[in-house]
């Protein structure tokens, strides 16, 4: 009769039925948990926006990076962030920076199917696209960093990844003098510590966004931006599709967990929520700007094209209980699937080239 | 039928943790909470409406009150008592920006 499960398998329902199983169960509520009761159906079903013109109003993008209240911007924690993110030094073995899987030249990430960390070692997922990251709600695939501050450092301690403990890697900068001075100019009366080194790569990282796109110039109002499949692709994006279900906002993505069904036997964010069937094999949903240029694709790099992730999602994944419920066959006619391709085309921008940094010696 | 019947007058007269109207509602429309903050009583059911375009899956890991409503579909609703009073942190499991602290007061 429930929707759910309450932890330990203590809810019951309570009507009709129910309720005998309620009054039988009444004794286990003093063990804690809440009763969760049965679902009914309402009648205010919501209706989905169709209309092309305000689902529009949806993908306008925002006019300033948003920086947390404990670590705002200043110009000079940016430098020192950049100069730290494409340092290899920040590596155990001095042969890997962030950069290494967060490569610019290939949207800020790395183009493999999987990352490749410590003594090249295949890791288990694909480096993510670390672009707009200043919107992120969680980060990793799984959510497990609350904030970019504690993602920032995570793979550079992950003995996997970078495997350089951050006690080594401050006693390894702060023999760089130069280091030393840029610290202490982005952190008056602070100076280099994990604390500095951490919120120095976020700043860094929350100023790279994606650029303009000529889907943007569309949304602002320039109808010849982008070709009439290109909206085609976009309508069906948000209609028929329902990609837009989880790759919504003008950063397409809600940040949402959701096993799309894909094989394997990573718990992807079943491993933070382990009590929640919906989470098992659920990852974070990726935004889509430049996404042409980002394969291969999905958490684990399976699929090579995008003309065969929007085949995937056309057929709907594996069948098992935390698969999502948007996850269903669509239906798409092979005009929609092209056109939702050309849509897709349509995010990437005329990317301008990053400046490497001269590090300090 | 007489047992039955009995049963659900017990329920419906018994301890509060029982009571059937949810005086209390929470919306989810727009992937988003309502309320940042509600109060309700220990035993009083709470009313999580999806109201939205897809499925949420609200829950809370608050020791003496935790539940977990599954995949909430579109167009449905499903009450919560809580059972022991204190403050209990509940999110969408799905949307992460979902949070909402209900205080649950004796």
């Amino acid at each position: 009769m429930n929707s759910g499960n309450a932890a330990g398998g203590r809810s019951v329902g309570y009507t009709g039925l129910s309720a005998i199983i309620a009054l039988v169960s009444f004794a286990q509520i003093s063990f804690g948990a809440a009763i969760v009761g049965e679902t009914r159906t309402v009648s205010d079903i919501p209706e989905v926006v169709s209309d092309i013109d305000s689902i529009k109003v949806g993908y306008q993008r925002p006019q300033d990076i948003p920086f947390p209240e404990n670590n705002p911007y200043t110009l000079k924690k940016a430098l020192l962030g950049q100069r730290l993110f494409f340092d290899k030094r920040l590596s155990n073995s001095s042969a890997q920076s962030c950069a290494s899987c967060h490569d610019p030249g290939y949207g800020w990430g790395d183009g493999l199917p999987v990352g490749v960390g410590y003594r090249m070692a295949k890791l288990a997922r694909r480096s993510p696209s670390i672009v707009n990251g200043a919107w992120g709600a969680t980060y990793m695939w799984d959510g497990r960093a609350a904030n970019l501050e504690d993602q920032a450092t995570a793979p550079i301690q992950s003995a996997v990844e970078m495997n350089m403990p951050l006690a080594a890697l401050l006693t390894r900068l702060g023999t760089l003098p130069e280091y030393n001075l840029l610290f202490e100019a982005a952190f008056p009366n602070e100076g280099l510590s994990a604390t500095t080194l951490a919120k120095a790569l976020a700043t860094y990282e929350r100023t790279i966004v994606s650029e303009q796109a000529p889907f943007d110039a569309w949304i602002d109002g320039d109808e010849g931006a982008i070709s009439e499949r290109a909206k085609r692709g976009f309508a069906i994006f948000n209609t028929k599709g329902h990609c837009s279900s989880c790759h919504e906002g003008w950063n397409f993505t809600n940040d949402g967990f959701q096993d799309i069904g894909l094989p394997g036997t990573d718990a992807g964010r079943g491993q933070i929520l382990p009590q929640v069937k919906k989470m098992n094999h659920a990852f974070k949903t990726p935004g889509l700007r430049e996404i042409a240029s980002r394969g291969p694709y999905m958490h684990d790099g399976s699929i090579g094209t995008l003309e065969a992730v929007i085949e995937y999602y056309d057929r709907g994944g594996i069948d098992r209980p935390s698969r999502s419920d948007l996850i269903v066959p669509l239906g798409l006619t092979v005009q929609d699937k092209l056109d939702l391709v050309v849509f897709l085309q349509s995010l990437s921008s005329k990317l301008t080239p990053t400046t490497l940094p001269v590090f300090p010696r | 039928m007489r047992l039955l019947r009995l049963l659900i007058t017990l329920g419906l007269f018994g301890p509060s943790a029982l009571a059937l109207a949810a005086s209390h509602t929470i919306h989810q429309k727009g992937r988003m909470f309502s309320s940042e903050l509600k109060t309700v009583k220990k035993g009083e059911s709470l009313t999580l409406l999806n109201d939205d375009t897809v499925p949420h899956n609200v829950m809370s890991v608050s020791p003496g009150n935790e539940f977990d409503l599954g995949s909430q579909r579109p167009g449905t609703s499903t009450d919560v008592t809580f059972t022991k009073a204190g403050e209990v942190e509940i999110i969408c499991a799905i949307h992460p920006r979902m949070k909402m602290t209900i205080a649950v007061t004796q």
